[in-house]
């Protein structure tokens, strides 16, 4: 049945108001064929991915499946067409159970089926044994693990029996061994003559699955070839980690405060639903110290952050100079002193630069404000030249600098930075590593700081943990980072 | 596969309709009366919930589909007195005609919108029923020449077995594949459509089956009633309390919304000695249940653990 | 002199319209709640202050500040016992909240009016001005009392404006319309923003209620058009949009007053409500809306 059956993209573009989301996306699968598309957060894939199934519409290009251009089809029509996917975050009915989720898959788009089919009921069946679903078919999707859910998705896909299927981070948040399960489930997908499409954050997790792969990066394709290849493309290196790696690092011993460092993150936990996002994680940072959590998207960076700033909740502690913050609301912890420069900025748009600076300095009594902007406006000279802007008119390199000056006019003792170069260019992420180098030379303050890009994170580092599938997998010295993790870590 | 297949519940509730045909041997004619109302505001909630339970549309204003159903009927029996089954049935379309007009834009709107344009819609039927008096009886209301029966049993017996009926139908829809449809679309419309189902269509059909029912058993009240007024059949009250019934029923069980309906009719009528207040305290006691069960009775009995 | 007759007529009641639309428009824009008992709290502001006068035989300023008073606390209470634990509890998901609230507060509007209805009977009241008299402009003998209630929203909204552009908390509450996240990374708490602008919303609705009052008087069968008025103007000048309902409200406090003077006075609402559905089908993000 599935004989020929391609997908070609070409051409493909989407904007986002002023945002270039996806720009000449093309891409070929063919019958038996996995394809990897990988980019960091922002690169536009998970874009792409939508575009092909019509989730959203694109302003240019064509996606032909099996020959028939369907670009701009609502969903429905593009699913029946031939098309199937399998999202990121499983998405089941939670009022239904598993076996009536698979069943639903199974239905044809009609008005009229008044009457259970009890050939529809036997094949959702046979359908849930080839996942190991069988014994919690009359169970809800609540009370289901979190691999479970993630094969009633599988389920519902293979119910589709698509000819082209696209397959969003496959194995986010499962174990070893059932990430080795679901690859073996993938391949017999593929061994049925289908085109398959997996999306994901880097080569690793896919590199074994995949005939291909594709890297993307801020909506264009930057490299095409296996997966070895591509990991060890200049390009693909260059935007994942940076050039070649500088260090300066102060050694532990001179932070003074051993025995209580300032920030003492202990054995943390955090679950999404049933994802688990953290495992058992625990970090500590000095007072004055500049540490860096280097992972890619998706490690838990940001997860491992909003803990600390109180924005979710926890299983296991988080201490700042001996005293637990639980219990503190994400505001009185900014206010004593933790404060987080997110990974989205979260700027008031509407509002000028300098308004969101004096927000910063609400604080602060009128003076020590005007003294502190007045600081920033020597670290960040550009501010004071947009001062009277909107901040939802500057750059994005701009609006880091202003996320970042935000903060700092919070006079923060400890200042987490949340991926502040993801998407900016290497000019703007210069003049950024100036800025984290004078802070760090002129000023007692703290910094954890979470980045993907290597090369700008480790100059700026005393100390480096590697945060991987939620989990702390190596601690150390910058210098030992790059001779050991290095090239290993794409 | 469900706890309760659908048929064993269609047959335990034909044993307890069967039982309820029953009472007018021991019941007085006020009791059946109430009941009879009761039982025509139990179909209403039954369309809404169908509507907000399945199609996930929350319906602010289902007293615009029951209003012109009720009006067209009335409306055309005073001026053309053609057989009352015709009226009834002209009914029924002209809510079905104005249950597309409705959901052509409201489907459009996501969210808020969706709740108000329903709540414009009755406001704008309101107005018209009050501005065009000659035709309609405006704030005075509407007299028909003909009733269905002046007995209190016989129109006991019509109110339950239609109630009956439009239940078992509802209620076997809900459950069937087309349901199932139904509800992913109003649970995960993107999802629905990944799947290849064409969520627009399907909410429409919900939309048009609610607004039949709604249609159907408003035609049927007026000649029940023999007249009809804004206060009865439109005014935002009356959905008000739809949807209080409904929602105390158990959101999503359909049957649960007939419970809500004899509940609140019950209720007004066991508070009617503190006169005036009892509108307050039925409204007052829907706030808390809204407040602290939102799962209603019949959430409060099954206890389906959705939200684990 | 028809024309200068509705030029201030309208400029009246749409300076009323005005101010308890964007309070409504603020509650929305901060805290994304659509206030469906704003008639009802307005109602009760008036028979308050009908009641001060009526019952307790107070004079007109006692009565107009106990009526903005009563105002005021129904509004803090909408908030405390309503809105926030819905807002906060885990018993509903969070798809499902906003139809949840809206449901409530429709619910404690309709308590509220039952509950005048009972206590004062549905006829009509109102409130002894502050302001008596007749003054002539352009011609037009119109009463004092009209142009006091034009000065005293014009004053409030201007007061509204300043606190929230030229104030330290103001702007911290016009943040968080905009990012409720960023406000809390910055250490504010938003649950006391969320008091604060529900504490002025109270103040809103209680002086709109009384003025209202003053104005034109009202029944609790004005509950509803109240509210439905309102969110009208809201929805047309953008859900979210302060400067948006400001303008929505003088097209449609115009449009009623054309009406009723050209027309007829029953009739009053429908092009406003025509407007609005020709708005729901054609822009549906209304004039300046944002959300």
């Amino acid at each position: 049945m599935a004989e020929h059956a391609h997908l070609e993209v070409n051409g493909l573009t989407k904007r986002f108001g002023g945002l270039l989301a996806v720009k000449d996306m093309a891409l070929s699968v063919r019958a038996g064929e996995i394809l990897g598309l990988i980019g960091p957060n922002g690169s536009g894939k998970s874009t792409v991915m939508k575009l092909i199934m019509g989730i959203e519409r694109p302003d240019a290009g064509s996606v032909r499946i099996n020959g028939v251009d369907v670009a701009g089809w609502p969903s429905h029509k593009i699913a029946r067409r031939g098309a199937g996917i399998v999202f990121q975050h499983s998405r089941p009915l939670h009022r239904q159970t598993v076996l009536e989720n698979i069943m639903l898959a199974l239905l044809p788009d009609k008005l009229t089926r008044l009457f259970a089919d009890p050939a529809v009921d036997a094949r959702a069946r046979a359908i849930a044994e080839r996942v190991g679903l069988t014994a919690v078919l009359d169970r809800r999707p609540a009370t289901l693990p979190f691999a479970d859910l993630r094969k009633i998705e599988i389920a519902k896909a293979i119910a589709r029996d698509p000819q082209v299927l696209l397959i969003d981070e496959p194995f986010a948040g499962l174990t070893a061994k059932e990430t080795a399960a679901f690859s073996d489930l993938i391949c017999e997908l593929r061994d049925d003559g289908r085109a398959i499409l997996l999306v994901d954050h880097n080569v690793k997790s896919v590199a074994r699955l995949v005939d291909r792969v594709i890297a993307m990066y801020v909506g264009e394709r930057i490299a095409e070839g296996t997966a070895d290849v591509v990991m060890r493309n200049e390009t693909v290196r260059r935007v994942y980690l940076g050039g070649s790696i500088e260090t300066a690092a102060r050694p532990e011993s001179s932070f003074r405060d051993a025995a209580t460092p300032f920030l003492a993150v202990e054995d943390v936990s955090v679950f999404y639903g049933k994802a688990r996002a953290l495992e058992n994680v625990s970090i500590h940072v000095h007072a004055g110290e500049f540490v860096s959590v280097v992972g890619l998207n998706g490690a838990g960076k940001t997860t491992l952050f909003n803990a600390i700033s109180g924005l979710l909740p926890y299983s296991g502690d988080i201490r700042r100079e001996g005293a637990s913050l639980r219990g503190q609301s994400a505001a009185a912890i900014a206010r004593g002193g933790i404060v987080q420069c997110p990974e989205g900025r979260e700027l008031f748009t509407d509002m000028t630069v300098r308004e969101n600076l004096d927000l910063g300095g609400q604080h602060l009594a009128a003076a020590e404000a005007a003294d502190q902007i007045s600081w920033l406006f020597d670290l960040f000279p550009i501010l004071r030249d947009r001062q009277r802007q909107p901040a939802g008119t500057l750059s994005g390199g701009e609006q880091q600098m202003l996320s970042i000056a935000r903060a700092l006019m919070m006079k923060p003792k400890l200042l987490i930075l949340d991926e502040p170069t993801l998407g900016l260019a290497p000019v703007i992420l210069e003049q950024i590593s100036k800025a984290l180098e004078r802070l760090r030379q002129t000023t007692a303050i703290t910094v954890l700081l979470g980045e993907q890009n290597v090369t700008f994170a480790l100059p700026h580092a005393d100390r480096v943990y590697v945060l991987e599938h939620a989990r702390i997998v190596w601690e150390g010295e910058p210098a030992r980072f790059a001779a050991e993790m290095g090239t290993g870590y794409l | 596969m469900r706890p309760f297949s659908t048929t064993r519940i269609l047959l335990v509730g034909l044993s307890v309709v069967a039982l309820a045909s029953l009472l007018p041997l021991w019941v007085t004619g006020y009791i059946l009366g109430l009941l009879t109302l009761a039982y025509y505001f139990g179909v209403f909630a039954m369309a809404w919930d169908l509507l907000f339970g399945f199609a996930g549309e929350v319906n602010f204003g289902p007293t615009f589909l029951i209003g012109t159903g009720a009006y067209t009927a009335g409306i055309l029996d005073n001026v053309y007195q053609p057989p009352i089954w015709l009226c009834i049935a002209a009914g029924a379309f002209a809510a079905v005609a104005g249950g597309l007009v409705l959901a052509l834009p409201a489907l459009r709107v996501r969210g808020p919108y969706f709740g108000l344009t329903t709540l414009v819609a009755v406001l704008m039927l309101q107005n018209y029923v009050v501005v065009d008096a000659s035709l309609t009886g405006g704030e005075i209301g509407l007299t028909v020449p003909d009733v269905i029966s002046i007995s209190d049993a016989t129109n006991y017996e019509i109110a339950l077995w239609f109630m009956a009926a439009s239940g078992a139908i509802l209620f076997a829809l809900s459950r069937s594949p087309v349901g199932l449809i139904l509800q992913a679309s109003g649970q995960d419309a993107v999802q629905a459509g990944a799947l290849g189902f064409n969520v627009t269509k399907h909410k429409l059909a919900a939309f048009v089956i609610s607004a039949f029912f709604s249609g159907l058993a408003g035609a049927l009240m007026v000649f029940y009633l023999g007249s009809a007024s804004v206060g009865t059949f439109i005014d935002i009250t009356v959905s008000v309390q739809i949807i209080i019934a409904a929602v105390l029923g158990g959101r999503r069980t359909i049957l649960g919304a007939v419970l809500g309906a004899v509940f609140l009719i019950a209720m007004t009528e066991a508070l009617r000695p503190i006169g005036d207040l009892a509108n307050f305290v039925v409204f007052a006691m829907a706030l808390v249940v809204v407040l602290l069960f939102p799962s209603g009775f019949f959430g409060l009995l099954t206890r389906t653990r959705e939200s684990g | 002199m028809l024309f200068w007759q509705i030029l201030i007529d309208g400029f009246a009641i749409s300076s009323l319209y005005a101010l308890g639309a964007t309070g409504f428009a603020l509650i929305f824009g901060v805290s994304g709640v659509l206030n469906l008992s704003h008639g009802a709290l307005m109602v009760a502001a008036v028979v308050a202050a009908w009641a001060a006068g009526d019952q307790l035989h107070a004079g007109p300023y006692s009565g107009a500040t106990l009526g903005v008073a009563v105002g005021f606390a129904a509004t803090l209470l909408t908030y405390f016992l309503i809105v926030g634990p819905l807002q906060r509890t885990r018993k509903i998901r969070e798809e499902e909240k906003e139809i949840f609230i809206l449901t409530a507060t429709l619910l404690w509007g309709i308590m509220i009016q039952e509950l005048i209805a009972y206590l004062y009977t549905n006829n009509a009241k109102t409130v002894a001005p502050i302001v008596q008299g007749v003054v002539s402009i352009a011609g037009v003998r119109t009463p004092a009392n009209e142009i006091f209630t034009a000065v005293v929203c014009w004053l409030a909204i201007g007061l509204l404006w300043l606190l929230v552009n030229r104030t330290r908390a103001g702007k911290a509450v016009l943040a968080a319309s905009m990012n409720p996240r960023g406000v809390t990374l910055l250490g504010i708490e938003l649950s006391q923003i969320y008091i604060a602008v529900w504490a002025i919303y109270g103040a809103l609705v209680g002086i709109a209620g009384v003025l209202l009052g003053m104005f034109l008087g009202v029944s609790s069968y004005s509950v509803g058009p109240l509210t439905a008025s309102a969110f009208s103007i809201v929805v047309l000048g953008g859900l979210g949009s302060v400067s948006g309902a400001l303008i929505a409200a003088y097209v449609v406090g115009y449009l009623e007053t054309i009406t009723a003077y050209l027309i007829s006075p029953a009739y009053r609402t429908i092009p406003a409500l025509l407007l609005l559905v020709a708005v729901m089908y054609v822009r549906p993000r209304g004039l300046l809306g944002r959300r």
